[in-house]
């Protein structure tokens, strides 16, 4: 207990007692409390008015703006009227299939990309490795708003825009994944890959069956990597879809925030929705994540 | 060949041979979706666009575009309201990134301190991670309203109401604290494991140096947080040169013109005014300038480090 808060940098307290009284101490701590509490509640109010609002009945989020007092984060009634709206009457609910799809697809493809990928810059010896894992790695690093633009009008040219192949392909290739899943690869003895060989496995299967079963959490981390670069997507959808059929959910919620205005309840359920997604799938593979991590006890 | 346990060691050798050639074709078989998706994702949109901006052609394309050297550039550079963009798009950068850093760093130090249940208020601060841009978006565009709740509290606290994203001279700065909400928690993260991978002992001897807690934090913490620092600012910079989300989605670039960052007048410029090309030639500007200010930083923190 006292060794951990010890390897803590900045702490304010002498490691023995040298005959100065703890009071000074215990006021700069009172005084170091008070702003981080007033810093993380600052931080965390929007996002609580937005929990609240999604709750509340849409017109009293209007009325209860201005002037402050408590019924800002105090409603009158709990309703789900936003969100039975929000999925029932508007398109949101095709919008949010659609990123399901999009993002489901985008996993698959990308980790089985990615791991061949890691799977050859790590285990063969080959010249220009390094060179050829440095470029990849880099290259899909370079933020992809940058060539957004141009690549969206090469994919339109190809006949890609308005399709789901067209929505899924660059979110796909992502350098950290490979940079991960590499480093893990690496840490598997070759002792593995060469026994599997004499055992006459092939390599596909030494990759699809050996390394992958043994790299959840690297997986697992470089899923969740594809799957939020893919759902939180705005410009790149907004450039290759206008078919509305085919909208992704960012899209469509940023759509109707800009159609009626005085929907706030409707858009901050819509905000609600986009934001839990991401966090469940986070929680819940942190848990798989850990399983793993024990279960797999080689080590 | 015939009898293979008197020719055991060339056999062995040629067939180590053909097992390397074999592993050869299967590396080249793994990577190639990867190149591939390099070439198509990459290679060819960043060559198309530079292609693309020394190109002419009228909207509509029923004339064949024509080759126009420079001259994209040279009426983009021509344009007043195009260099007050760049102005604009440099002005925001040099406010935003140093601002999102230097409170990044210290509500870093902040959240390492021993204090109550540090661990709930550092949440609450990467709580905004957790919300997509757009959802974010929404959120400030209605907290900054004129009759929204940000004006409720300045109200409260005895000030006037703003205009915030109505006011020409306040859009920006109300992009820059949405932008810094979103921003700051996430940053903070890097530099606090950054923090807690400073040695102990380096603290230990400050206090008996009896350096005090600023001169601790310049001689200490600061250098030793240098990667890191590195890491986030290059990150931060190159995140808020492809800022697009609140522009598109609050103001439009507007009003008059004093949101429009280069990214938000790369998109306008191909899709709003169908200009294709000087679109182009857009992308091709911005990213020169973020591969200068990246280089730059790179530059300017290394060579410090040789001094000391």
């Amino acid at each position: 207990m006292t060794t951990t808060e010890l390897a803590r940098p900045g702490r304010t307290e002498p490691v023995a007692p040298l005959g100065r009284a703890p009071r000074p101490v215990k006021t700069s701590t009172v005084v170091l409390t008070a702003v981080a509490v007033l810093v993380g509640v600052g931080f965390v109010l929007p996002a609580i008015w937005i929990l609240i609002g999604s709750f509340r009945p849409n017109a009293e989020i209007l009325t209860t703006m201005s002037p402050l007092s408590r019924h800002l984060v105090i409603p009158s009634e709990v309703t789900l009227e936003n969100y039975v709206h929000l999925l029932v009457d508007s398109g949101f609910a095709r919008a949010l299939l659609n990123s399901f799809i999009v993002c489901i697809a985008s996993v698959a493809i990308g980790l089985a990309m990615s791991a061949m990928a890691a799977y050859a810059l790590a285990v063969y010896q080959f010249p220009g490795r390094n060179l050829i894992f440095a470029v990849i790695v880099i290259s899909f690093m370079v933020p992809f708003e940058a060539i957004a633009i141009p690549l969206a009008q090469q994919f339109t040219d190809w006949g890609l825009g308005n399709t789901m192949i067209g929505l899924i392909l660059p979110g796909v290739a992502n350098g950290l994944a490979i940079f991960n899943l590499r480093q893990y690869f690496l840490g598997i003895p070759q002792s593995y890959r060469e026994a599997a060989m004499l055992d006459g496995a092939s390599e596909p299967r030494i990759l699809f069956s050996l390394y992958a079963r043994l790299s959840g959490p690297a997986l697992t981390n470089s899923a969740l990597l594809i799957f939020l670069g893919q759902w939180t997507a705005f410009l790149w959808p907004l450039l290759i879809v206008s078919d509305s059929d085919l909208q992704l959910a960012p899209v469509a919620l940023a759509g109707t925030f800009g159609e009626h205005a005085a929907d706030y309840g409707q858009n901050f359920a819509g905000t609600i929705v986009l934001t839990l997604v991401p966090a469940i799938s986070m929680f819940v593979l942190q848990r798989f994540f850990g399983r793993l991590s024990i279960g797999s006890g080689e080590k | 060949m015939a009898s293979s346990t008197v020719t055991s060691e060339p056999v062995a050798a040629k067939r180590r041979r053909a097992g390397r050639r074999q592993e050869l074709i299967w590396a080249a078989i793994f990577l190639s979706p990867a190149i591939a998706a390099l070439v198509v994702l990459r290679v060819v949109p960043t060559v198309g666009a530079v292609v693309q901006s020394l190109y002419k052609a009228f909207p509509g394309g029923i004339i064949p575009a024509t080759f126009h050297g420079l001259g994209n550039y040279e009426s983009l550079f021509s344009d007043p309201n195009f260099v007050d963009t760049i102005v604009r798009t440099l002005i925001f950068n040099v406010i935003i990134n140093p601002v999102q850093i230097v409170l990044a760093l210290l509500l870093a130090v902040l959240f390492v301190q021993k204090i109550p249940a540090v661990g709930v208020w550092r949440t609450l601060v990467f709580i905004p991670i957790t919300v997509p841009i757009v959802g974010s978006c929404i959120a400030w565009g209605a907290a900054l309203n004129p009759d929204g709740p940000v004006n409720a509290l300045l109200s409260a606290l005895g000030g006037n109401p703003q205009p915030f994203l109505t006011s020409p001279n306040q859009a920006l700065a109300s992009i820059i604290l949405l932008a810094s909400w979103i921003g700051i928690g996430y940053w903070m993260l890097f530099l606090i494991s950054g923090l807690q991978a400073i040695p102990e002992e380096l603290y230990d001897a400050a206090k008996i140096d009896r350096a005090g807690a600023i001169r601790t934090f310049f001689s200490i913490t600061v250098p030793m947080l240098r990667r890191p620092l590195l890491f986030v600012l290059v990150a931060d910079t190159v995140a808020n040169f492809v800022l697009f989300v609140p522009v598109q989605l609050l103001t439009q670039g507007g009003p008059q013109n004093s949101t429009t960052l280069l990214m938000f007048d790369a998109y306008r410029t191909t899709y709003g005014y169908g200009s294709r090309n000087l679109g182009a030639a857009e992308v091709v500007i911005l990213t020169a300038i973020m591969i200068f200010f990246v280089l730059l930083q790179f530059r300017l923190l290394r060579d410090e480090r040789t001094p000391r």
